[in-house]
C-alpha cells in the first residue's frame, strides 16, 4: 500500500495537465449543448496519449489518471474507452471507439471507427460504415448518434466479454469522477462570488454541508476507481462503477439547486459536465446492474 | 501508486489474526457488547497482557517504550484487525492510539515514567474527561475549573459528561479551565480514586458501562498532575485528536458484519431484490472509506501533517456504518432480537459513529472551509 505516484507516473500526470490546463484557459464562447474537442483528439492523438496504458511504467493505473483530468475540461473527446478498453481488446482496433447498449443511442456512435455492441450479456465488436451510423440531436454533453444495425459483428468470448465489461465500467468510473470533480469545482466557484441577503452564499451552512458532503461522495468515488485500475479486479471494478453512478445522481442534484436559475443556462459551464454525467447514469445497466455486479463478485467470503 | 500489502504487512496481519484467533475465547462477540463493562474490561485486561508480551500492543511506539518502531500501516493493520473482531482491547485502544504518543510528545519525565510503561504493559485504562453537559461540539466553552490552592497544586470543580469506561478507568485525561477563553485550558492526569471523583453511568441504548457522568469536588491534585504548561491543552489536544480522527477503523467491522449479513441472508434464501441493491451500496461506500483512511495513513507514513482530508475520512465513514447499520435493521431484523450479538454490538457502536469524538456536523464545516475552502460562516 503506498499511493506516491512513481516518476513516471507523475512525469505523465504533469504532461497530461499541462495540456489540460492549456484547454481550460481557452475562451468557452459557446452557447450549445455539446462542445466538442476537436484540437483536444488532435493533440492526444499526436502525443500518442491513447496507449499510455500500454506502457508498462505507466499501465492503466496512469492511464485511468488521465481520463479522469481530461474529463475537467468543458470540451470533450472520445478518451476514456480509448485509452482504457480498447488497449483490453486482443487485436489492435481503431478509434474512435462507442457503445451501443441494447440498441440505445450512444456517446460518439457517429463518428466511431470501432462500436462495443452490448446485448444483455454478449459483447459484439462492430465496424460500421459511415451511413451505419446517425448523429442525433440530445441534451446531453456528448456528440450522441445511433447505429442503424447494418455491420456484421463479431461476438466476443465469455472471458472476454467479462473482461471488457469490467474495463468498460472502469473508464466509466473514471470519467464520471473527473465529471464530478470539474462540476463541484464550479459551483465552488459560484457560491464564493454570488452573495444574497449581503453575504456570499458560501457562507450559508446549509449549503456549505451539502458541499461537503458531495465532495466527500466524489473523493470516494475517485480512491475506488483508482484502486480498481490498479488490482484490475472485477469486483473493484462494479464497486467503483456503483459508487460513481451512486454519488453522481445526488451530486447533479445539488450542484443545480445551488447554481439557482443560472444552472439552468447555457451560458454557464456547468451542464457540460452534469449532462454528461446524466449521459453515464444509464450505462452499463445503471446502479442496478452494478449492485448485481457487486452482488455477484463481493460477497463471496463465508469466513466473515 | 500500489494498492497491493507487501509481504511484510500481509505476514503482520496473518500474525494479528492467529493471534486473535488463539486468544478470543468462544463467547467473545457475546462479551463484545458493552464496552466499559466490568466483564469486558476484565477480559480486556487480560487479552491487552497477552498482546504486549506477544509485541503486538504497541508495536508503532519507539523502542525506548516497549515498542518496535513499526511504521503507521502496521499500526493500522492492527487496528483494523482489532476493531473488525469487536476491539477486544476495550478502552486501552485509546492509550495506544493517542493518549501515550501525547504523554511520550508533551508529558514531564515522571509523568512518562509513572504511565507510559503500564500502558506499555496493558495494564491500565484511561478515559477522557473532555465533554460536559454545556460543552459538547463546543468544546472550548467547557468550564470546570483548576484554581491553584496555596501554591502547592490545584483544586478541580465541575462535571463532565458522555465519558467513556470512566466506570473502570483508572486515569482521566482531564479538561479544565485555569483562566478565561481558548488558551485557557490546562490538562490534568488525574488518578480516578483521589478524593472527590463521583462516577455514574448512564443507561443508553449503546452498550452496557459505556458512557458516564463524571463529578469533581474539591479534587486535590498536585502541581506535577498538569500536563504541558497552563493553558496549552488545545494545542496539545489538536495534535492528539489528529491521531484519533481516524484511530478507529470503523469500516473494518463495518464490512465484515456486512459479510456477515449478507452470508446469513443468502443462506436463508433472503437475499435477492431491495437486499441485493442496499447490500451493494453499503460495501461501495465501505470500500470508499476504507481508501479514504488509507490515505490518511499514507500522508501519516510520508510524514505530512494531519489536513482536512481526514475530517472527510470521518465523514464517509459516518456514511458506511449507517449504510451497513440500515442494511442489517431493513435486512436482517432478526440480529437484533437475539440472533447475532457480534451485529448487535456493531448496530450499538455504528450509531454513535457521527457523534462520538466529533459530531459529523463540525466535520462538514472543516471540509468545507479547509478542503473547498469555501467562505467561513459568520461568528
Ligand atoms: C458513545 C459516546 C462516547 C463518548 N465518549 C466520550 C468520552 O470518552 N469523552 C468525552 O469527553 N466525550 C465523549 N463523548 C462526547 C462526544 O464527544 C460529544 O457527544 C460530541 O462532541 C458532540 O457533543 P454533544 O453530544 O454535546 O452534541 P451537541 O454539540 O449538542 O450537538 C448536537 C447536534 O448539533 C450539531 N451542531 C453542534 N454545533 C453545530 C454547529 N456549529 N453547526 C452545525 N451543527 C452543529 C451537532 O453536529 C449535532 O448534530 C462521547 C459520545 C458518545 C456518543
Amino acid at each position: 500500500m503506498d499511493f506516491t505516484l512513481t516518476s513516471d507516473q507523475s512525469a505523465l500526470t504533469s504532461a497530461i495537465d499541462r495540456l489540460a490546463t492549456h484547454f481550460e484557459a481557452m475562451p468557452t464562447d459557446f452557447y450549445g449543448f455539446t462542445l466538442a474537442g476537436t484540437q483536444l483528439e488532435k493533440e492526444l492523438t499526436d502525443g500518442e496519449y491513447f496507449d499510455i496504458a500500454g506502457i508498462p511504467d505507466l499501465g492503466p493505473l496512469t492511464a485511468t489518471m488521465a481520463v479522469e483530468r481530461l474529463a475537467w475540461l468543458p470540451c470533450t473527446a472520445e478518451i476514456a474507452l480509448s485509452m482504457l478498453v480498447r488497449p483490453h481488446l486482443a487485436t489492435e482496433l481503431p478509434r474512435p471507439f462507442a457503445v451501443i447498449e441494447n440498441g440505445r443511442p450512444g456517446r460518439f456512435v457517429a463518428t466511431a471507427k470501432t462500436l462495443l455492441i452490448i446485448n444483455g450479456d454478449d459483447i459484439g465488436v462492430a465496424h460500421p460504415s459511415v451511413d451505419a451510423v446517425e448523429a442525433v440531436d440530445s441534451l446531453y454533453a456528448y456528440p450522441m448518434g445511433t447505429f442503424t444495425g447494418n455491420a456484421s459483428v463479431t461476438t466476443l468470448s465469455g472471458s472476454d466479454a467479462a473482461n471488457v465489461r469490467k474495463w468498460l465500467r472502469i473508464a466509466l468510473a473514471a470519467e464520471i469522477s473527473g465529471l464530478l470533480h470539474a462540476a463541484i469545482a464550479s459551483t465552488v466557484e459560484h457560491l464564493s462570488i454570488r452573495r444574497q441577503f449581503g453575504r456570499s452564499l458560501g457562507t450559508f451552512q446549509a449549503l456549505r454541508h451539502r458541499m461537503a458532503e458531495c465532495t466527500v461522495l466524489a473523493g470516494g468515488v475517485r480512491w475506488l476507481v483508482l484502486k480498481a485500475a490498479s488490482t484490475e479486479d472485477e469486483g473493484d471494478a462494479a464497486l467503483a462503477a456503483l459508487h460513481a453512478q451512486e454519488s453522481a445522481t445526488r451530486i447533479v442534484y445539488d450542484l443545480h439547486q445551488m447554481l439557482g436559475a443560472m444552472g439552468m443556462t447555457l451560458e454557464h459551464p456547468l451542464h457540460l459536465w452534469t449532462y454528461r454525467i446524466k449521459a453515464l447514469l444509464s450505462e452499463l445497466g445503471g446502479r442496478g446492474g452494478q449492485a448485481a455486479a457487486v452482488a455477484a463478485l463481493c460477497f463471496n467470503s463465508e469466513a466473515a | 501508486m500500489d494498492f497491493k500489502w507487501d509481504s511484510e504487512q500481509q505476514s503482520f496481519r496473518a500474525t494479528v489474526r492467529a493471534f486473535l484467533s488463539e486468544h478470543l475465547p468462544a463467547d467473545w462477540e457475546a462479551l463484545a457488547h458493552g464496552p466499559g463493562s466490568a466483564a469486558q474490561s476484565t477480559f480486556s485486561t487480560k487479552f491487552c497482557g497477552a498482546l504486549a508480551t506477544a509485541g503486538l500492543l504497541v508495536p508503532h511506539w519507539p523502542q525506548h517504550w516497549g515498542g518496535r518502531d513499526a511504521d503507521p500501516w502496521m499500526a493500522f493493520i492492527l487496528a483494523e484487525e482489532m476493531w473488525a473482531a469487536g476491539e477486544p482491547r476495550g478502552g486501552q485502544y485509546m492509550n495506544v492510539n493517542w493518549i501515550g504518543p501525547t504523554l511520550m510528545r508533551f508529558g514531564s519525565e515522571e509523568q512518562q515514567a509513572r504511565y507510559i510503561p503500564p500502558m506499555a504493559r496493558g495494564e491500565t485504562i484511561w478515559c477522557q474527561g473532555f465533554s460536559e453537559p454545556e460543552a459538547g461540539s463546543d468544546l472550548a466553552s467547557l468550564r470546570t475549573r483548576a484554581e491553584r490552592n496555596n501554591g502547592s497544586g490545584y483544586r478541580i470543580n465541575g462535571q463532565k459528561i458522555w465519558t467513556s469506561y470512566a466506570g473502570v478507568a483508572d486515569t482521566c485525561f482531564l479538561l479544565a479551565r485555569t483562566s478565561v477563553g481558548k488558551n485557557g485550558i490546562s490538562i490534568f492526569l488525574v488518578p480516578m480514586d483521589t478524593p472527590g471523583i463521583t462516577v455514574r453511568q448512564i443507561p443508553s441504548i449503546i452498550g452496557e458501562g459505556d458512557i458516564h457522568e463524571v463529578f469533581f469536588d474539591n479534587v486535590e491534585v498536585p502541581k506535577t498532575a498538569i500536563l504541558g504548561a497552563e493553558g496549552q491543552a488545545w494545542e496539545i489536544v489538536r495534535t492528539s485528536l489528529s491521531l484519533e480522527r481516524v484511530g478507529i477503523p470503523r469500516f473494518a467491522l463495518a464490512a465484515r458484519m456486512l459479510d456477515r449479513a449478507v452470508a446469513t441472508l443468502k443462506k436463508s434464501g433472503r437475499f435477492n431484490g431491495g437486499a441485493i441493491e442496499q447490500a451493494a451500496r453499503a460495501k461501495a461506500a465501505c470500500e470508499a472509506t476504507r481508501l479514504y483512511s488509507y490515505s490518511i495513513i499514507d500522508q501519516r507514513k510520508r510524514g505530512l501533517p494531519p489536513g482536512p482530508e481526514a475530517s472527510a475520512a470521518r465523514f464517509a465513514t459516518v456514511t458506511a456504518e449507517r449504510l451497513v447499520g440500515e442494511f442489517v435493521v431493513e435486512q436482517l431484523p432478526d440480529a437484533l432480537a437475539g440472533g447475532d450479538p457480534l451485529l448487535l454490538a456493531h448496530h450499538q457502536r455504528a450509531i454513535v459513529a457521527g457523534i462520538a469524538s466529533g459530531a459529523a456536523e463540525i466535520q462538514l464545516n472543516l471540509i468545507a472551509t479547509e478542503l473547498l475552502r469555501m467562505p467561513r460562516e459568520p461568528r
